[in-house]
């Protein structure tokens, strides 16, 4: 009891230095965060930059780029988590990869049908987020990551072992679709364009509204959960809930890259679980910065294009991608943006 | 101002018919080598890239093909099929290359050959041995070019029952796609040959301990062990095999042509001597083709070739035929030059078999000697090749 | 039951055995795991290329003419002094923050990218050997183990042993205890935690590397070597219990009988997927693991 008491005393004491990423993200957040007016600049930016981008891209440099926003689903995951609940998930990949081998299997064996597809991803993974999640929320800080690795590795090595579901060679054949949008309005997949700007135009609804519903009362206690969750039962919330709509939630956006990544590859693979997916999308939303939303999308493309270039003059990739985990890690913590909002934003300290 | 204006149009025309002229004829053909440089299958990759560099620095210093040269553009696959399918679209999207080559696990190639259907390009295969590749999910465009685990288990399986002594063989297989086919393949063909199935087992793929396995392997008792492991896999288990004293003169040790080569052998201490597998290839072939081919090849990366290496070396010679027959690098045109060819290699003879696009390659039992493989016997390729399963195209 | 005799004495006891064996090396890496989180907080992800590191600087000492037997000596010593420069050098910096654990398991992870690439480009891409220094089979009641790997099981016992005697006995141990509880009050007796902390790297890491030496002549020497341990040995520091000492060697035994047995009645690869499966349980049941942290009543 007493060292619980230490504990929650200690932690305010290094809240109030100014070297931790938590304290500078609380005073982010103070002017708030993912909707300060610089980060809407930089997400308008973004959009612009994302908008024309395939005039001048080619179609390698876009399906890369639409590869390089499933996986930016991924990291928006991780951000809403981290940034947001304070829970480090290593194990997001698990929700890509299922959504990936349930719509993977559905066109495959049972249907044509875009929407129904998404459907049972989405709900297959619903469900699975909320058991994972009540189970997993309940653990402290390490082991909640630990927890989100494990079932993580579990599920690519189930999919790893059973050769029903195409084993360790994964399944291809997956067909490339048209989505009946409207009675008589289809949409071809097949052309990358309009593939892109499909994929874009989702991932920034996505985005959007998942700024909005942070930028409302939920996010507010979300945050305070993150800051100092002892306390909040104190005002009246349940953390466990609002911690576990979040995770249904991030688990939802992963799905949504995961279910897509078939239809652009044609294939999927026990290796869409693994632990490097998981960590790669940690890595982008820290190089964004953590708990902007717009951040880790960035990072995802940063990354993704760095190492389809890097990879064609060395195979020491590995090195590079190490590198820049540690140069992130140590030296700029809150990110790109956090880079960005130290330079151009508001700059003025607000006292805690 | 007209006669001036009509002179410097045609001495612009004439300056651009020299330009492009000449640029015809050195517009390299474009080949993209997809294959891991990094991770646990390095070492295969090592050698398909050596394979390849050799073969095409050969073929441009003779004058290339039909007087263009190869270009060779690698990436790293780091043998994850996400990853080998990005970089074949990069290859064959950005690079424009004409040709694929160079995925050596079947979950890669199957991915990268359904990437070279969608973007009409032909891919060929010099190291993949899953059946499925050429059977069950055959592509028009795709192509293998060494010998396939059915080959390897029918050419092997033929020679250990004649010439190996006991009949009772147990099967070791890492427990994935590929080690299971294998498996499956060495059982089936010692069934029908006569010998006894005395059991099989399937420890995970990359695992360190085959300790659990070796109280089975000893209740057994077998005269043959035939394993599908392969690089590290193989090491650990021959070395444990030898540890705990299972390896001796009565038993005789066989497997996939993958599970032994040059890049593990050294670290298995003597526990792999004796080692028989069947494979396309060995250092010893007497053809004048190999005789050439090796110290060439040790001369320039001071490593002995493997199998892999050889495989892709051939491979370019096949290439250069086909276009040549060709006439271009149209796929159309070269799929068809390519089905039914008969090339040269160090091998000897290989043909494409046009149903599904396997090459019939002779197969040459090897023995491993020290630190070499030995060749104890010959099975010609019409013998060896399985059946064409592919219904596809 | 002839039958059930026969098959408990030819095919259980072996396993138990071999197991008990690979336990014992499991304990090794992660008694340095469990140490490192214990005191530091820190999560080690590159702790399997720790091991790694042992079994290449096994290889080149043997290359260079050294002897199996100073390589078992210098080796941990060795790996002990890169794990140092490790924690000087990256985790240092990064102890004061808050999020401390999130950003050494990031920072780690960076590390054993960078390692093993690294490894790759000295060390080549081909398997490499150490020299058993010990060959030969020993009869033990009808069942058979190699000499070496007795050998094996006797250093990773001694090495705990003598692990257990720092820890619980010495003034040394003392402090390491007194650090995991209160950094601040050891701190104010005028020890200097830097080095306290620097030690238990040095210790821990050079465990791993005393792994690496010990088990190069069995499992082989190749860059993605560090993987063999790694997983296993945060599950066994999960059971085990995150800093504790007894409940890492207690669980890495434990552990490894698990996946060894059931290797006997399901396919292999389940077994591994089955300890997973423990780990996943242990977390959510228990996530503080069988034992209590060190320091902790």
């Amino acid at each position: 009891m007493l060292q619980a008491h230490q504990q929650v005393q200690a932690t305010d004491i290094q809240r109030r230095q100014s070297g931790t990423v938590a304290a500078r993200l609380l005073r982010a957040s103070r002017n708030s965060s993912s909707n300060s007016r610089l980060l809407r600049q930089i997400a308008l930016v973004s959009l612009l930059l994302a908008a024309i981008f395939p005039l001048f891209g080619g179609s390698f440099f876009t399906r890369l780029a639409i590869e390089a926003l499933l996986f930016g689903c991924i990291a928006l995951s991780v951000d809403i988590l981290l940034g947001y609940a304070g829970l480090l998930s290593l194990g997001q990949a698990a929700y890509f990869g299922l959504a990936a081998y349930v719509a993977a299997l559905m066109y495959l064996h049972v249907t044509q049908s875009f929407w129904l597809v998404l459907l049972t991803a989405s709900a297959s993974v619903g469900v699975f987020s909320f058991l994972l999640g009540a189970v997993a929320i309940r653990a402290k800080g390490v082991y909640f990551a630990l927890i989100t690795f494990s079932v993580a590795e579990i599920l690519s090595k189930i999919t790893h072992n059973t050769r029903a579901i195409g084993g360790s060679d994964g399944l291809i054949g997956i067909p490339v679709p048209s989505i009946p949008l409207l009675p008589g309005l289809e949409i071809e997949f097949a052309n990358n364009y309009v593939f892109y700007y499909l994929v874009l135009g989702t991932v920034c609804l996505l985005y959007l509204g998942t700024r909005r519903m942070l930028n409302t009362a939920f996010g507010s206690v979300l945050r305070a959960i993150r800051d100092n969750s002892d306390r909040v039962p104190y005002l009246g919330y349940n953390p466990f809930w609002y911690k576990l709509l979040a995770y249904v939630m991030a688990a939802q956006i992963a799905a949504f890259g995961g279910l897509i990544y078939p239809l652009l590859r044609g294939f999927v693979a026990p290796h869409l679980f693994g632990f490097e997916v998981s960590t790669k999308a940690v890595v982008m939303s820290l190089v964004g910065g953590v708990g902007t939303l717009i951040g880790p999308l960035m990072g995802s493309v940063i990354i993704t294009f760095l190492e389809s270039v890097v990879g064609s003059y060395t195979e020491r990739h590995l090195i590079l991608l190490g590198i820049i985990f540690i140069v992130f890690v140590v030296f700029l913590p809150d990110g790109l943006c956090g880079l960005a909002q130290r330079t151009f934003g508001a700059g003025r300290k607000v006292k805690p | 101002m007209s006669k001036i204006a009509t002179i410097a149009k045609l001495g612009v025309a004439g300056a651009f018919m020299l330009a492009l002229a000449p640029a015809q004829a050195a517009d390299p053909i474009k080949v993209g080598v997809v294959t891991p440089l990094s991770g646990t299958y390095a070492p295969i990759g090592k050698q398909v890239r050596w394979g390849a560099e050799l073969a095409v620095k050969e073929i441009n210093a003779a004058g290339g093909v039909n007087g263009r040269p190869f270009e060779l553009l690698f990436e790293d696959e780091e043998a994850n099929p996400p990853v080998a399918v990005r970089k074949a679209e990069k290859l064959l999207q950005q690079d424009k290359v004409d040709l694929l080559t160079g995925t050596v696990n079947s979950g890669s190639t199957l991915a990268v050959g359904q990437v070279a259907e969608r973007n009409d390009r032909i891919l060929v295969t010099t190291v993949s041995y899953a059946p499925s590749i050429t059977g069950a999910q055959c592509s028009a465009n795709v192509f293998r070019v060494n010998a396939n685990a059915y080959m390897q288990s029918n050419a092997l399986t033929s020679w250990l029952i004649k010439n190996a002594p006991g009949k009772r063989y147990f099967f070791i297989g890492p427990d994935y796609e590929m080690g299971r086919s294998t498996v499956s393949a060495f059982q089936n063909d010692v069934k029908r040959l006569g010998g006894t199935d005395a059991g099989a087992t399937f420890p995970p793929l990359g695992a360190k301990d085959f300790t659990p396995y070796i109280g089975q392997i000893r209740a057994a008792r077998p005269d043959v062990i035939m394993t599908a492991t392969a690089g590290n896999d193989t090491v650990r288990l021959l070395t444990q095999l030898k540890e705990y004293g299972i390896l001796n003169d009565k038993l005789t040790l066989a497997g996939a042509a993958g599970a032994v080569t040059q890049e593990n052998l050294g670290a298995m201490g003597g526990a792999g001597e004796g080692f028989l597998s069947a494979a396309g290839y060995s250092t010893d072939i007497d053809t004048p083709a190999n005789k050439k081919f090796v110290p060439t090849f040790k001369k320039e990366f001071q490593h002995d070739p493997d199998l892999f290496a050889a495989d892709t070396y051939g491979l370019f010679y096949l290439f250069k035929q086909a276009i040549e027959k060709a006439g271009s690098t149209d796929t159309a045109k070269v799929r068809a030059a390519m089905e039914d060819a008969a090339w040269e290699t160090p091998q000897g003879t290989k043909k494409i078999r046009k149903g599904d696009h396997q090459a019939v390659v002779d197969m040459v039992i090897v023995k491993v000697r020290g630190n070499d493989f030995q060749t104890v016997g010959k099975v010609p390729g019409e013998e060896a090749v399985g059946p064409d399963d592919c219904q596809k195209f | 039951m002839e039958d059930l005799l026969a098959y408990l004495h030819f095919v259980v006891l072996p396993q138990f055995i071999d197991a008990l064996i690979i336990g014992v090396a499991l304990a090794l890496v992660a008694l340095g795991l469990t140490m490192i989180f214990g005191l530091l907080d820190v999560i080690n992800l590159a702790h399997g290329e720790l091991y790694m590191l042992g079994g290449y600087a096994a290889f080149t000492l043997l290359g260079w003419g050294a002897g199996y037997w100073s390589a078992l000596v210098l080796v941990p010593v060795l790996v002990g002094l890169v794990g140092w420069t490790l924690e000087e050098l990256g985790i240092r910096p990064l102890l004061p923050r808050a999020d401390r654990a999130i950003v050494t398991l990031l920072l780690t992870f960076g590390v054993s990218l960078i390692f093993r690439d690294v490894a790759q480009v000295i060390w080549g891409t081909e398997t490499r050997s150490v020299a058993a220094p010990l060959t030969g089979i020993t009869n033990f009641a009808e069942v058979f183990v190699p000499t070496y790997r007795i050998f094996v099981f006797s250093a990773g016992l001694l090495a705990i042993a003598v692990t257990w005697w720092l820890v619980y006995r010495t003034q040394i141990g003392a402090v390491l205890r007194a650090t995991a509880v209160d950094p601040s009050m050891v701190a104010s007796f005028g020890i200097p935690i830097r080095l306290v902390y620097g030690f238990t790297f040095l210790y821990g890491c050079g465990l791993a590397g005393l792994a690496g030496v010990l088990l190069s002549p069995i499992y082989a020497v190749f860059p993605t070597m560090g993987h063999d341990f790694l997983v296993m040995a945060f599950a066994v520091v999960i059971v085990g219990g995150m800093g504790s000492i007894i409940g890492a060697v207690v669980a890495a035994i434990l552990l490894a009988q698990v996946q060894g047995l059931a290797s006997l009645w399901i396919p292999p690869v389940w077994a591994e997927t089955l300890v997973y499966g423990v780990m996943l349980l242990v977390l959510v049941i228990r996530p503080a693991g069988l034992f209590n942290r060190l320091g902790e009543a």
